[in-house]
């Protein structure tokens, strides 16, 4: 009998939040973290990152010390950590935060009962970026770090060495459906009973200006029109949307056997009802309604749930002037009628497209407003490009959502979709 | 002209970079950086950021075996001198 997934703690740091309760409260207010650095990022030459929602500077063993926790586990991550790429530091203090609110340190686990499962691909080109240049002008003095740092499995050393992690350990890919992937892989090992709980860790997405321009050059990024108004510039399922905002964040979740977890007494987020991913045999970016309908189908299904079993629905709308349409016609063909009861908001408007780590950062957000009865608000959403919807307005709503369903949807033809289930 | 008491310096600079939590006291000419817990990516970066502040370039290989920092120092210090 498979046995059912629980999540027992979690840490956020995105551009709204430096932790759990600080996302809490931004979700709650409905701030925007998304911000602009520099003039119209449309100058050819432009070398910066342009409008997005940026993780703020922070200094990490002040971050380490305010999350109260052991003086061995502080050493060991100041060890660790001290010389180890800003993303690293974050998919750290993340995965600390969790660790720390789960009472994993207490729990009676054996090292090797714990897997790691790091959900992000391609993660610093930013250090790959600078490194480069350094490689342009003086080779010689390339650093021997890099050797290790550059791999994404980088951050599986760092926080299995500061956790004393000995279960299974791995990175995966699935594009801006990472989050939801390392959500499905996490809970397939332990409903397999392969491991007793999963450290899942979506990394940020640490871009480099090639990335961003690359991105602009597909027409698929927004942040034009509304260049002198950042805070205007995300506007899911809105009429005036233009194109997607990158933002910064990294998200951690204890996923653990509701068995075990309810022996030890865990603290309780919420059940991972179910997992689904399929794909749409296509490898451009654009969505598919079929293949978006398919995964959110699969889920429920797997669930054991109907579409009038859903509360709310956090879409993956990212501001796409397509991708947005699409997933409302996928809505449409999975809920049919039962759309109008459910309440649906996108968490990219508050803090942008979190890229890999986008699925478990807005899983995360989830869970939060379930567990606390609020849903945060569309803050851009002015003119809903469907009236058969029941978005959440420009001010939080409290209401009691037992059952939530997640997207997220990668290029390449990635679909995906989580059940969350308080 | 870097003096061997100034590569020293640079020297145990950068291994309180590289190891935040080593006590600066312990870092002296007879204690090799593997005892004072530099493993062996730590020792190579320590040496590499070395070169660059001495802007000095050769193969690593080259220092063949050393012992402790002292022999680093003195490495160094015979390099700068024939520059």
């Amino acid at each position: 009998m498979p046995d059912r997934v629980i999540v027992t703690g979690m840490g956020v740091i995105n551009a709204i939040a430096e932790d759990v309760p600080s996302f809490s409260n931004a979700l709650q207010a409905g701030q925007c973290g998304i911000t602009s650095d520099g003039p119209s990022n449309d100058h050819p030459n432009y070398d910066g990152l342009g409008i997005c929602a940026r993780i703020p500077e922070f200094v990490f063993t002040e971050r380490l010390a305010k999350l109260n926790l052991s003086d061995d586990i502080v050493l060991r991550a100041r060890r660790a950590a001290a010389r180890q790429p800003r993303s690293v530091q974050v998919s750290l203090l993340t995965a600390l935060e969790a660790w720390n609110s789960a009472g994993m340190s207490a729990a009676n686990y054996s090292p090797d009962d714990i897997s790691i499962i790091l959900a992000g691909h391609n993660i610093s080109p930013a250090d790959q970026f600078s490194t480069f240049q350094k490689y342009q002008e003086q080779p010689e003095y390339i650093s021997a770090r890099y050797a290790l740092q550059f791999l994404d499995t980088n951050h599986i050393g760092v926080i299995s060495e500061v956790l004393g992690l000995q279960g299974e350990g791995f990175s995966l890919g699935a594009a801006s459906a990472s989050g939801n992937m390392g959500i499905l892989q996490a809970h397939r090992q332990i409903s397999l009973g392969v491991s007793k709980v999963c450290v899942l860790v979506a990394a940020m997405a640490d871009l480099s200006p090639v990335e961003v321009q690359a991105f602009r050059q597909t027409g698929a990024m927004g942040g034009k029109r509304f260049c002198d108004e950042p805070e205007q510039a995300c506007r899911p399922f809105d009429e005036d949307r233009e194109g997607f905002i990158y933002g910064q964040g990294a998200a951690c979740m204890i996923l653990e056997s509701a068995e075990l977890a309810s022996a030890r007494d865990a603290p309780h987020w919420g059940e991972i009802a179910a997992a689904a991913a399929c794909l749409d045999a296509n490898r451009l970016s654009d969505p598919s309604v079929e293949g978006e309908t398919r995964a959110m189908r699969k889920a429920l299904v797997q669930a054991g749930i109907n579409p009038s079993d859903v509360d709310y629905i956090n879409a993956h709308a990212t501001s796409s002037v397509l991708g947005d349409q699409v997933e409302i016609d996928a809505l449409g063909e999975t809920f049919g009628s039962e759309l109008s009861k459910i309440w649906i908001n996108a968490s990219k408007g508050l803090f942008g497209h979190c890229l890999y780590a986008s699925g478990l950062v807005e899983a995360a957000a989830s869970l939060i407003q379930m567990k606390e009865c609020f849903l945060h608000p569309n803050r851009n959403l002015n003119r809903p490009i469907s009236s058969s919807c029941q978005f959440v307005g420009h001010e939080s709503q409290e209401v009691l959502c037992k059952v939530a369903l997640s997207n997220a949807f990668g290029f390449g033809g990635i679909n995906t979709a989580v059940v969350l289930r308080r | 002209m870097s003096s061997k008491a100034e590569i020293f310096e640079i020297i145990k600079t950068n291994l309180l970079e590289l190891l935040p939590d080593l006590d600066p006291t312990k870092v002296v000419p007879e204690e090799s950086m593997k005892n004072l817990g530099a493993n062996s990516i730590d020792r190579a970066d320590v040496i590499i950021q070395t070169m660059e502040t001495l802007s000095l370039k050769f193969p690593l290989h080259e220092l063949g075996k050393l012992t402790n920092i002292q022999g680093l120092v003195d490495d160094f210090h015979a390099r700068c001198m024939s520059k």
